[in-house]
C-alpha cells in the first residue's frame, strides 16, 4: 500500500471558488455586519492549530442563531457553495482547512448554555460554548461534564470531531454523551437528531452519525450532553516508574483489572522534562503515570490501594499525591499543555501530533517499538498517552524546512501508524482525519470507504459541506 | 413460497446477498428469530438464516473485547465470558419470554441489530455503545467492516452506531465485535419498600432520581408497582405488599457495601429499605432486564416507551387515567414499559400523544402480527426524517432488499 503523507507545508487548496458580491449580498441580509471578507481573518479561519498551511475561506460569517445558519447554508446550497463549521481552530488535521474556498461559519458567537435539566443529568448548549465555559457554568449544581480535550476546544467542534479526553476510561468520549442536537442539514433544513430521553433515536441513529462527522454532514447548532454527578471524593497520584515497560504495564494490569480510574495518563522522560520546564513543576524525569480517582471516600481509597499495589509489582517509585483542588488543577493543566510544552523544547519549531489506539494488551509492545524507532531515527519527540484506552501519541517537533528530518518523521509516522493496524488498532484515537489522515483511512478501511461515501452522498449530494475531508468523493 | 437460505461462512453470505440484489430479491434477515415480534413483520419471499454462522472468532480475556460471528447464540457467549469471570456491561436481556419464545435463543447479530440493552444501560450504555466494530455485508452486495477492536476510534462516520439498532435493513452482519470487563466482585440492592401504591407514583421518581444524582454510583434504578414486585421470584419483593424502588450499587465489596449503606439512610425517608445481596440481585435485574413480570398474558401488547426520566411517571399518569395497563419502570423512569388489552386507535393515540408531549418515543414491542403490519411499530416520523430515512437507506441497500418495511412501512 503506498500511503503519501501529506508533510509538505504547502498549501492543499485546489481551485477555490470565487464569491461574487451578488452572494456576499446575499449572505449579508442574513447577517448584517457580521460578515468578513479581511485576508488575515479568512487566513486566520482557514488554519487549525497544526503545522498545516491555511486554506482560507473566501468569507467569514458570524452566526447568532440556527435560524441564521439555515438561511446562511439554503444561500450556499443555491449557489453551491462550500461551507466550513467554525468551532475554534483547535483540531490538528487540517479539518477547518477551505480546501476549495468557500463560506467559513465560525460559531463561536453562539455560546449560550441553554438548559441545564439537573434531574435528569443533561445539559443544552449552544455550539460555540468551549468546555471549560461549561464547567465554570455549572460549578454551582454539583455537575460536570468530564470531557476535556488538551485545548478549551468548542463543543460543537468537539462533537463534530468525537472528542475525548483524559477521562475517557471512566466516563467515555463525545460517542457516549452526545444525547441529541440539532442540525442544519446541507439543503439548509433544521432537524433534531433525537428526543431529549436517553434511549436515543426511532429509526436510525443520526445522533452518532453526526458525531465525528467533522462538519461534512451538516452544521450543528444546538447540543444536549450528558452530565455527571461531582464525585464526592477525588484524589489525583504523580508516579515515576524505571522504564516505559513497567509504566505502561501497570496501565494494562490496572484495566485489565476493571478498576475504575477516572484517568490514567501516561508521559515518557521527554515529556517530564518538557513539562517541568513548561509549567514549572520538579517531578523525576523517568517515564511517568498520572492517576485520578473518583468516587466515594471508601471508592477512592480502595481504588488508589489496587493501583498502588500494581504499580509496586512494576518497581514503580514514589507516589505523590495531589489532594487538594488546586494541586490538581495545576497538574492536569500541565497534562493538557503538553504539546505546548513539547514545542517550547525546540523554540522555531513546528509539532506533529500523531495519535494511534491499539488494543490495551498490545499497548507496551507498539509504544516501545515507537520510542526505539524515534530514537534510531534521531527525532525528537516526546511520548504522551490517554494509556487506559490504548491511545498515545508522538509529538514531532521538527522543522517544516529540513527535508532529510521531515522524511524520517514521515518514515517513523508510517511505520507506527502500520504497527497499530497490524495490532488491530486504529490510525486516529482522537484527532479524527481532516485531510492529514484520509490516505491512512483507506489503508484501514477500504470497503467501508464506499458505504461511508454513500452515506456522504445521501445527506449531502452536492459535496458542499466541508468538501475534501474524511473522504474523497 | 419462503425458502430459507442458510450459509455456512461469510462468503456465502455475501455470495447469497449478491443474488439477492441482481434478482431484486427482498431477504428476511434472521438470527433464531427470537425478535420477529419486535418490528414490523418484514414483506420477503427468503429468509437469509445466519444461525449456521456461530462461533467465537476472537476472545482473549486480556483484550477486553470479545469478537464473534452474527449467529453466535448469546449463551454461548456469556458461557465463556463467566468462565473468565467477565461481563457484557449493557447486561443484554433476553425479551424470548416476553414476546412468546423459550429462553436463551438470542444471537449475538439480533442483539446488536435490535440494540437492547438492560439495567445497566443508564451507567453502561446500551448495545450500540459497547458494539466497537463488525463486519457485515451492505445490501450492494459489498462485504465492508468498520470500527475494530479498540475502543476509541475516530475514522470517519460512525457506521457500528449506524448499524446497532437498524433491525437488519441495512447490511448483514457476519461478525461483531463487543467491549468486555471483570464482572463486579459484589453486587448490593437497596430496595425502598412505599407504605402505599399511590405514593410511590408520585415520589418513586424523586427517589431514583436522588439515588441517581447522589455520589453513590448506582448503576441501576427501576420501580415496580405492587402487583408486579408481587411477580418477583424473590422474597424480599414478593413479599412486600407494596411498591418497590431497586437500586443497585456494585464493585469491590468495602466500597459496595459503603455505597449500600449511604443510599439506605438517604432514601429511608422514602418507606422502608432492605439490601439485596449479590445472589438476590441478580435475580431481580435479570427479571427486570427481560421484563419477565410482563411476559404472561401473551393476548395482551406491549409497549416500550422512552423518555427523559423525570417524566416517566407524568406520562403513565396520563396514560392510566383512561386505560387499565401494568406498568414497571426502569432507567432511573425513563424507560417504561406498558402491557395493555387493546390496542385500538384511541389507545395508541393516547399513548403516542402522551409520549410525544415530553419529547419521547413509544414503540409496539408485543402485538398480534396483523397488528403490527397495519399499526405503526415505531414512533412516527415527520416527512423530512422519513426522507432522510430513505436516503440512508438507499445509501446501504439501494435495492431494498434487506427486511423490507421491518421499521416503516415502504422503507
Ligand atoms: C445475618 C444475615 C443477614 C442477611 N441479610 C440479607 C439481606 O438483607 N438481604 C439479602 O438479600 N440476603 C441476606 N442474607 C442472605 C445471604 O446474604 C445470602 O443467602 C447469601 O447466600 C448471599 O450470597 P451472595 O453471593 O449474595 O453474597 P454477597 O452479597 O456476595 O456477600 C458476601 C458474603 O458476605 C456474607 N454476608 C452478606 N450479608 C451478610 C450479613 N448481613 N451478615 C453476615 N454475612 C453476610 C454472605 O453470606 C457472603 O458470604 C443474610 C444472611 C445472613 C447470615
Ligand atoms: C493542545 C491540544 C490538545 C488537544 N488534545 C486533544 C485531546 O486530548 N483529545 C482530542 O480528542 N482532541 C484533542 N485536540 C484536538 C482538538 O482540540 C479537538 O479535535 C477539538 O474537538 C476541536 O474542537 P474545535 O472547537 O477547535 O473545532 P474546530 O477545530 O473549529 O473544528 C474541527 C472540525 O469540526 C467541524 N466543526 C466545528 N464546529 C462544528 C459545528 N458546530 N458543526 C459541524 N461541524 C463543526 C469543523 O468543520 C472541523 O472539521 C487537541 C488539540 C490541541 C491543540
Amino acid at each position: 500500500m503506498q500511503i503519501s503523507l501529506q508533510t509538505n507545508p504547502v498549501s492543499l487548496q485546489t481551485n477555490p471558488v470565487s464569491l461574487s458580491d451578488e452572494f456576499l449580498e446575499e449572505l449579508r441580509t442574513v447577517v448584517e455586519q457580521r460578515l468578513s471578507t479581511v485576508d488575515a481573518v479568512c487566513f486566520q479561519h482557514g488554519k487549525d492549530e497544526s503545522w498545516h498551511e491555511s486554506m482560507p475561506p473566501g468569507a467569514v460569517v458570524f452566526a447568532h442563531s440556527t435560524e441564521e445558519v439555515s438561511e446562511i447554508v439554503k444561500i450556499c446550497a443555491r449557489h453551491k457553495i462550500p461551507v466550513i463549521p467554525y468551532g475554534t481552530g483547535t483540531s490538528l488535521e487540517g479539518h477547518v482547512g477551505a480546501v476549495h474556498g468557500g463560506v467559513c461559519i465560525d460559531l463561536t458567537e453562539m455560546n449560550e448554555i441553554l438548559t441545564v435539566n439537573a434531574e435528569d443529568l443533561d445539559v443544552t448548549v449552544q455550539p460555540g460554548v468551549r468546555r471549560k465555559q461549561l464547567n465554570e457554568h455549572l460549578r454551582d449544581t454539583g455537575l460536570f461534564f468530564p470531557i476535556d480535550p488538551g485545548a478549551d476546544a468548542s463543543l460543537g467542534g468537539m462533537t463534530a470531531t468525537r472528542a475525548s479526553g483524559t477521562n475517557a476510561v471512566r466516563y467515555g468520549t463525545m460517542r457516549e454523551n452526545v444525547l441529541s442536537m440539532v442540525v442544519v442539514m446541507a439543503d439548509g433544513r433544521i432537524i433534531r437528531t433525537s428526543s431529549r430521553s436517553k434511549k436515543s433515536s426511532a429509526g436510525y441513529d443520526l445522533t452518532r452519525l453526526f458525531v465525528g462527522s467533522e462538519g461534512t454532514l451538516g452544521v450543528i447548532t444546538e447540543i444536549t450532553l450528558r452530565l455527571y454527578g461531582i464525585p464526592e471524593a477525588v484524589s489525583a497520584a504523580v508516579c515515576p516508574f524505571p522504564d516505559l515497560e513497567s509504566a505502561v504495564n501497570t496501565v494494562i494490569t490496572t484495566i485489565q483489572c476493571g478498576i475504575p480510574v477516572a484517568r490514567i495518563e501516561l508521559m515518557d522522560e521527554v515529556q517530564m522534562k518538557a513539562l517541568n520546564a513548561y509549567s514549572k513543576f520538579d517531578y523525576p524525569e523517568q517515564p511517568t503515570l498520572m492517576f485520578e480517582f473518583h468516587g466515594t471516600e471508601a471508592g477512592v481509597k480502595e481504588q488508589s490501594e489496587m493501583v498502588g499495589d500494581i504499580a509496586d509489582d512494576n518497581n514503580a517509585g514514589e507516589f505523590q499525591w495531589a489532594t487538594k483542588a488546586e494541586e490538581r488543577t495545576k497538574l492536569w493543566q500541565g497534562r493538557h499543555d503538553s504539546y505546548y510544552a513539547a514545542m517550547a523544547l525546540r523554540p522555531g519549531a513546528k509539532g506533529m501530533a500523531t495519535d494511534v489506539c491499539v488494543p490495551i494488551s498490545r499497548l507496551a509492545e507498539c509504544i516501545l517499538e515507537t520510542r526505539k524507532d524515534i530514537d534510531e531515527q534521531e527525532l525528537l519527540s516526546p511520548i504522551v498517552g490517554h494509556v487506559g484506552d490504548g491511545n498515545f501519541h508522538c509529538c514531532f517537533i521538527m522543522d517544516p524546512d529540513d527535508l532529510d528530518e521531515m522524511a524520517r518523521v514521515e518514515s517513523v509516522n508510517k511505520r507506527m501508524v502500520m504497527r497499530a493496524l497490524e495490532m488491530g488498532g486504529t490510525c486516529t484515537g482522537e484527532h479524527g482525519v481532516g485531510i492529514g489522515k484520509i490516505d491512512y483511512l483507506v489503508a484501514e478501511h477500504g470497503e467501508a470507504l464506499s458505504v461511508m461515501r454513500s452515506m456522504k452522498i445521501a445527506l449531502d449530494p452536492d459535496n458542499i459541506m466541508n468538501p475534501g475531508k474524511i473522504i474523497k468523493l | 413460497m419462503t425458502e430459507n437460505l442458510k450459509p455456512e461462512n461469510n462468503d456465502q453470505v455475501l455470495e447469497f446477498v449478491q443474488w439477492a440484489v441482481t434478482q431484486k430479491m427482498p431477504l428476511d434477515v434472521r438470527g433464531q428469530g427470537t425478535k420477529l415480534g419486535m418490528g414490523r413483520p418484514v414483506e420477503a419471499d427468503h429468509i437469509l438464516d445466519l444461525s449456521g454462522l456461530s462461533e467465537i472468532t476472537d476472545y482473549q480475556p486480556s483484550e477486553l473485547f470479545v469478537t464473534a460471528n452474527a449467529g453466535t447464540p448469546m449463551k454461548d457467549i456469556y458461557a465463556a465470558l463467566d468462565q473468565q469471570n467477565q461481563q457484557l456491561m449493557f447486561e443484554p436481556p433476553d425479551y424470548g419470554p416476553l414476546l412468546g419464545s423459550a429462553v436463551d435463543q438470542g444471537t449475538l447479530g439480533g442483539l446488536v441489530a435490535c440494540n437492547l440493552a438492560g439495567p445497566r444501560r443508564i451507567k453502561a450504555g446500551s448495545a450500540r455503545d459497547n458494539c466497537i466494530g463488525f463486519h457485515a455485508v451492505s445490501g450492494r452486495g459489498e462485504m465492508f467492516k468498520s470500527g475494530g477492536k479498540v475502543v476509541k476510534n475516530v475514522t470517519g462516520f460512525d457506521l457500528s452506531k449506524l448499524m446497532t439498532g437498524s433491525y437488519g435493513t441495512l447490511a448483514v452482519m457476519t461478525e461483531a465485535t463487543l467491549k468486555v470487563l471483570p464482572s463486579p466482585e459484589n453486587t448490593r440492592t437497596v430496595l425502598v419498600r412505599w407504605a402505599k401504591d399511590g405514593d410511590a407514583d408520585q415520589l418513586n421518581n424523586q427517589a431514583m432520581t436522588e439515588a441517581l444524582v447522589s455520589t453513590n454510583e448506582v448503576s441501576s434504578a427501576a420501580h415496580l408497582p405492587a402487583k408486579i414486585a408481587a411477580r418477583s421470584a424473590v422474597a424480599y419483593l414478593n413479599s412486600a405488599g407494596s411498591a418497590v424502588t431497586a437500586l443497585r450499587v456494585e464493585g469491590p465489596a468495602p466500597s459496595t457495601a459503603y455505597r449500600c449503606a449511604a443510599l439506605k439512610e438517604l432514601l429511608s425517608k422514602f418507606g422502608d429499605v432492605e439490601e439485596l445481596h449479590t445472589k438476590n440481585s441478580k435475580i431481580l435485574w435479570k427479571e427486570i432486564a427481560d421484563v419477565s413480570y410482563l411476559a404472561a398474558n401473551q393476548e395482551r401488547a406491549v409497549w416500550r416507551i422512552s423518555v427523559p426520566p423525570t417524566e416517566g411517571a407524568h406520562v403513565v399518569q396520563r396514560i392510566l387515567e383512561s386505560a387499565e395497563a401494568d406498568v414497571m419502570y426502569d432507567w432511573g423512569g425513563g424507560l417504561v414499559w406498558l402491557q395493555i388489552d387493546e390496542v385500538d386507535q384511541a389507545s395508541k393515540n393516547l399513548i403516542r400523544g402522551s409520549v410525544a408531549q415530553v419529547g419521547g418515543h413509544a414503540t409496539l414491542v408485543r402485538a398480534s402480527k396483523q397488528l403490527r403490519q397495519s399499526a405503526i411499530v415505531f414512533q412516527p416520523l415527520d416527512p423530512y426524517m422519513t426522507g432522510i430515512t430513505k436516503r440512508v437507506k438507499n445509501g446501504f441497500d439501494p435495492e431494498g432488499i434487506l427486511n423490507p418495511g421491518r421499521m416503516y412501512k415502504g422503507i
